[in-house]
């Protein structure tokens, strides 16, 4: 690698990962300043990464995460300067004539003379209509005020609720896909010691196009494979892939609120294995069906 | 272990483009911030832990990526990509620095992305994952674990090759050939 050879593609997918030695590293970052088709190079293997990192299994951050950072962005407010408007503007009656001499300049007050006798007459009122006006708003501020008040108290105590609402439907969820939780099926006492069978329920609302499920026993699955839920909708149409999940090493897992279309009646529920990534067809045999 | 495919984490989104927010956020809108975090935090904590493997530690790489972006939003612009892939490979270095134990590498403001993809839209995102894992799925599995090795383990070429006993040469050409084969499934 050197500045006056292109950087050979293997070593830019390295070096956008950053795995090149310092000296190596250094000498490509020196080229790839200078050479905007190296430059473009490395942009495409960035984005090919930035695919990659995508394919990664989605874990949601825990739910303190988000008011951990708000607390923290709060404690850096940042202070924004405000655009000032041009001095000039603030005058915009005045010619330019007499902004430029100003007050207490002779050629000002020789400028304004021919005026002041009609002022003098309206003098007397002006205190009187200024105070009226002042009055006036300031009784429009007050009620002003008091709906905007009225209103913020309304919104604080809608927020309240949707908060309170939102985190407790949060707690829930969280225990219900929380790794460390212990899910129990209470059957009826079993005569012998065969093993557990795998099961799931699914809980689904089609108006709303929400669907919880919820497995246990599952058996482990080989690599690259995963299990996929189906719902068999009640109009014969095809069986919509409702999410994969992998069981943990319990066999306990779990898909919450997959992306499903609103107002589909199901039929059934079943699972099948599919190959990692998933399928839009499900692969028989059915490993659970329930209806 | 699962994989979740449903909005756990959803909170009411922002119909507002990355663009906006990070011009909301540029001048000190916290609620843009939220916005963001809501739309991106789930991917740039997943691959934490996956390069981490430790939720604590993947959760201060969380509030360190999104923090930067808030002191200097003007790092990430749009001509450098999508942010929705910027914060990812971000998050991915932080997380291999966080792993060697050593300070940032590069200033995340020399790090620019070509991607077409619209990652602000939670569809096109999520068929976008789909689409991804459906390939990677599918690539040899030397080159798909070559690949996980370096990206993920941040592994050196020279570190993998000792390990797998393949040569030098092997293991960069394995690590191109899944990227271009990754490349060239979003191409079509």
């Amino acid at each position: 690698m050197s500045l006056t050879r292109h950087i050979e593609p293997e070593d830019l997918a390295l070096f956008a990962m950053q795995l090149l030695g310092r000296d190596e590293a250094r000498a490509v970052a020196g080229h790839v300043e200078e050479c905007p088709d190296c430059r473009r190079q490395l942009a495409e293997v960035q984005g090919d990464l930035a695919v990659y990192a995508h394919a990664v299994d989605m874990h949601s951050p825990p739910a303190l995460a988000r008011e951990r950072l708000m607390k923290q962005v709060a404690r850096e407010k940042k202070v924004v300067p405000i655009e000032r408007t041009p001095a000039e503007t603030a005058f915009p009656n005045r010619t330019e004539q007499v902004f430029r001499t100003g007050l207490g300049s002779g050629a000002y007050l020789t400028e304004e003379e021919p005026q002041r006798s009609t002022l003098s007459k309206l003098a007397p009122w002006a205190g009187w209509a200024v105070a009226a006006g002042v009055a006036v708003t300031a009784w429009s501020f007050y009620h002003d005020r008091d709906a905007l008040q009225d209103k913020l108290k309304s919104q604080a105590s809608q927020i309240d609720r949707i908060s309170a609402d939102a985190a407790a439907a949060k707690q829930m969820l969280d225990a219900m896909t929380d790794p460390t939780a212990k899910h129990v099926t209470l059957v009826k006492a079993p005569a012998s010691s065969t093993p557990p069978e795998p099961q799931g329920r699914a809980t689904y609302v089609s108006e709303k196009g929400a669907l919880i499920f919820l497995a246990s026993n599952m058996e482990p699955l080989q690599p690259y494979k995963v299990y996929e839920l189906w719902m068999i909708p009640a109009d014969g149409r095809d069986p919509i892939p409702a999410g994969t999940f992998h069981p943990d090493e319990r066999g306990n897992a779990s898909v919450i609120m997959p992306p499903l279309p609103k107002g589909i009646e199901a039929k059934a529920f079943g699972v099948t294995v599919e190959d990692e990534g998933g399928s839009q067809t499900p692969t028989l045999p059915i490993i659970l069906a329930g209806s | 272990m699962y994989r979740e495919t449903g909005l756990v984490n959803a909170s009411p989104q922002s119909s507002q483009d990355d663009g906006t927010l990070l011009a909301l956020a540029k001048r000190g809108d916290e609620y843009a911030m939220a916005s963001l975090f809501d739309r991106y935090s789930r991917v740039v904590y997943s691959v934490a832990l996956r390069v981490l493997r430790d939720p604590a530690s993947a959760e201060d790489i969380l509030q360190e990526v999104f923090m930067q972006l808030w002191r200097s939003p003007d790092a990430f612009i749009a001509t450098r990509g999508s942010l929705g892939g910027w914060l990812a490979v971000v998050s991915r270095n932080r997380s291999i620095d966080a792993l060697r134990r050593k300070k940032p590498m590069e200033p995340v403001n020399e790090l620019s992305l070509a991607a077409p993809f619209n990652l602000a839209n939670e569809a096109e995102r999520n068929n976008m994952m789909e689409k991804a894992r459906g390939v990677i799925v599918k690539l040899p599995a030397e080159q798909r674990k070559t690949l996980e090795m370096a990206f993920f383990d941040g592994l050196t070429h020279s570190e993998i090759a000792e390990m797998t006993g393949d040569p030098l040469g092997t293991v960069k050409t394995r690590i191109r050939s899944a990227l271009t084969t990754l490349r060239k499934a979003f191409q079509t």
